[in-house]
């Protein structure tokens, strides 16, 4: 075979270098009798973001896959579990206005789309509370399991909020001590082109030249290979998602045994929105908003209001402002090189879109490692296509959040309803689904980002209308309908009773730890 | 209910408890806690699973006795049809509690034999019963046994621990699943009883292999899944009832 790709050289180690590397290594380790060798180069100096503390559902088998132990995760990242998100005050802007994006799919939503069936009749519960369970145990604050489920399954649907530094050092020690990652510490200094034009090595300040035949670009927002180096063209998508900064703080609970919420509440302000996640120790809130329709003392003074905090309180917590450039860059695979986290691009993290994207970029260049140069080449146009794919699918689903309010009180909302910032895309799928609502034939992909399923319950939240299908349904359509709302209906009443308090689940996996079947 | 309270030779003294079988002391049950210690004697009777305590999550041993909750197929009145009886049936009314159950590693937790004053066991009538104490206060042969049993009990619960924690460590774990059909034709599936996966155990690595010998863990291991053959037995019992 003609130069076969042995080794991956890492730059940067955040929670991207690192889930990259552990998803690399682990799959390396199961699938060959030499492995590839993984090395990740980290600077000393340079300190991680740490983008969003929520995950998707995806997180489980991520983890599962490097041979993390669940209860070891919970334990050490200060774990929360994630059924979802509530979005309040995004549609009418009024104080009881809410709606939930749950993390469980409608009943059979296999092979029923029991969204026509809720849209024929009074609509008196919301969509999300119709169709399933999720949004009841939401509200009543319950885990998503028992102590005697096994690690990684389910009763309801759930991903994770997590302590992102600390889910970095986490997986760092996993990817060393288990699965033979090498951990350089050292500044890189250089970058080194061979004549073609790929990436040599990379010079570093203590620890010499570090060579690979892929090298996987980590570097957070300074993209130092594939921005800095190869001059990739950032793509910016400001026109459509006007958020672009910041201001993010650390809130302590009231006690010891204040309960953690269980989902992420995103709650809508004047120019912006500001998210709200529980971990064990503490909330991580944050306000992202527009600096083109606000400015940064007025959205200090929003997010003190939502904290029930005066500004000078607020200030003791120490807020950090972090500036968006909301985009992606052109291209994620160029030559040796591809991008992953940062270095390839950022949204607001509106539907914890981040570290999704880190993970489903890391699984395909393990499932798809390229064997040789040669095939590289392939490779990365597969890769290239399908991100293209997936950051517009993301910008669209975003958007999607925006174009459904109905709030004026701002210039933010009214100019995020103009047509002109909404791409084509988009409003082709929001004609199509004044007439029929979203199904799995909408989209392109036999595995989405955001399923069918996501764009109905941002939809029929938000109260958007579609219209009834004017041949009617038909008595066995209604009939099954009848029987999946029903079933619904047991499974959340026996949910109810069965499930404990999201807080004492979190404290029991705490100190007895979950079996891993 | 229960009423536990640390026994002492003063207040208790009088104290009979009645040592016959029977479903008025709790011995209608499906399923009661084992130690690893008396397995040899178990595997011989009974099905033993491992089943998770539905507060913890954590892995304990059973003895399965039964298809429903209250079902024991081995009592008839007070007769109980077997050779060896568990121990955590044996020891009621008493247990052992800790004066100090927050001492740490190495300390003396203050161990004391404890006994639960509302078991129906327990009588101060003089309808048969074995006496606790002599008249002087010492204990009576029946409280020395007692006392032996206790011992070994508290011993096997520890060993038991560490035996599923190894278990549990090397994956050799694994739902047990069992479909049986009654002579009535009534079919039944049941969840949440786990056994050890044979082909894992016979693929693990020669240390892991000689480590579980040497702490008689292999042992253990293959006799709690030969124990399941025993669920032919237990539905023989069911049909013949």
């Amino acid at each position: 075979m003609s130069d076969p790709i042995r080794s991956v050289v890492i730059l940067g180690g955040g929670t991207a270098g690192w889930i990259t590397a552990g998803t690399l290594a682990a799959r390396f380790k199961k699938d060959h009798a030499q492995p590839v060798s993984v090395t990740l180069v980290e600077s000393p100096s340079v300190p991680t973001i740490g983008v969003g503390e929520g995950t998707w559902p995806t997180m489980r088998s991520t983890l599962k896959k490097m041979g993390v132990r669940e209860s070891d995760f919970i334990r050490e990242c200060n774990v929360g579990f994630k059924q979802g998100a509530k979005f309040a005050r995004w549609t009418t802007g009024a104080e009881d206005d809410f709606y939930y994006h749950p993390l469980v799919l409608p009943e059979g939503f296999q092979s029923h789309n029991l969204a026509s069936h809720w849209l024929a009749g009074d609509r008196q519960s919301s969509f999300s509370s119709a169709v399933c369970p999720q949004e009841s145990l939401c509200e009543h604050n319950l885990a998503p399991k028992l102590i005697g489920t096994p690690e990684y399954s389910a009763v309801a649907n759930y991903a994770y909020h997590l302590d992102a530094g600390k889910f970095s050092g986490f997986l760092q020690r996993h990817c060393t001590e288990y699965l033979g990652v090498h951990h350089i510490l050292a500044e890189v200094t250089g970058i080194v082109e061979s004549e073609n034009g790929d990436i040599a090595k990379l010079q570093t300040d203590t620890a010499g030249d570090i060579t690979g035949d892929l090298y996987i670009d980590c570097s957070g927002f300074r993209s130092r290979i594939l921005g800095d180096h190869y001059q990739i063209p950032f793509r910016s998508c400001k026109d459509v998602l006007f958020i672009d900064s910041a201001l993010a703080v650390q809130v302590p609970y009231a006690s010891e045994d204040s309960p953690i919420a269980t989902h992420t509440i995103s709650t809508a302000q004047t120019a912006g929105w500001v998210w709200d996640i529980g971990l064990q120790n503490r909330r991580g809130v944050g306000h992202v908003f527009s600096s083109a329709h606000t400015d940064e003392s007025r959205a200090f003074r929003e997010l003190a209001a939502y904290l029930k905090l005066g500004e000078s309180e607020l200030d003791k917590l120490g807020v950090r402002k972090i500036p968006i450039e909301p985009g992606h860059r052109e291209k994620f695979w160029h030559r040796n090189c591809v991008a992953i986290g940062l270095s390839a691009g950022f949204l607001e993290p509106l539907e914890a879109s981040a570290l999704v994207l880190v993970e489903i970029s890391a699984n395909m260049i393990a499932e798809q490692f390229p064997a040789s140069r040669a095939a590289m080449e392939v490779i990365a146009r597969r890769f290239n296509e399908t991100f293209r794919y997936r950051w517009d699918r993301i910008i669209d689903f975003l958007k999607l959040h925006y174009v459904l309010t109905k709030r004026t009180d701002s210039e933010f909302w009214v100019d995020n309803c103009d047509p002109a910032t909404v791409p084509e895309s988009l409003q082709e799928l929001l004609t199509l689904w004044r007439y029929q609502p979203p199904w799995h034939e909408d989209f392109d992909r036999a595995v989405e980002v955001f399923p069918a399923a996501s764009y109905q319950y941002i939809l029929y939240g938000m109260g958007f209308d579609t219209n009834a299908s004017a041949f009617g349904l038909s008595t066995s359509h209604r009939g099954q309908a009848q029987q999946l709302l029903q079933q619904k209906q047991d499974a959340t009443q026996q949910m109810l009773a069965g499930l404990e308090k999201h807080r004492d689940l979190i404290n029991k996996i705490c100190q007895y730890g979950l079996q891993r079947i | 209910m229960s009423n536990t309270v640390a026994l002492n030779n003063e207040s208790h003294r009088n104290l009979k408890v009645i040592t016959r079988r029977g479903a008025e002391y709790g011995e209608a049950t499906h399923l009661v806690p084992v130690v690893a210690n008396e397995l040899r004697n178990l595997v011989l009777e009974y099905p033993v699973c491992i089943t998770k305590d539905p507060n913890t999550g954590q892995f304990s041993l059973c003895a399965l006795l039964g298809f429903e909750p209250g079902e024991n197929l081995y009592l008839q009145e007070d007769n109980w049809d077997a050779q060896y009886i568990p121990m955590h049936i044996r020891r009621q009314p008493f247990m052992v509690g800790y004066r100090n159950p927050e001492a740490a590693v190495g300390e003396d937790r203050g161990a004391v034999i404890t006994l639960d004053l509302d078991s129906k066991r327990v009588t101060e009538a003089d309808a048969g019963g074995e006496r606790l104490f002599d008249d002087q206060g010492n204990n009576t042969p029946f409280m020395q046994q007692v006392s032996e049993l206790l011992g070994q009990l508290m011993a096997g619960m520890e060993s038991t621990t560490a035996f599923l924690t190894v278990l549990s460590d090397s994956d050799l774990i694994e739902p047990a699943h069992i479909n049986v059909q009654f002579a009535s034709g009534e079919q039944k599936r049941y969840e949440g009883l786990y056994t050890v996966n044979e082909d894992k155990l016979q693929k693990l690595d020669a240390d892991k292999l000689v480590n579980m010998h040497q702490h008689g863990y292999l042992q253990a291991a293959y006799w709690l899944g030969a124990s399941m053959g025993q669920v032919r037995k237990l539905i023989q019992r069911k049909n013949q009832k």
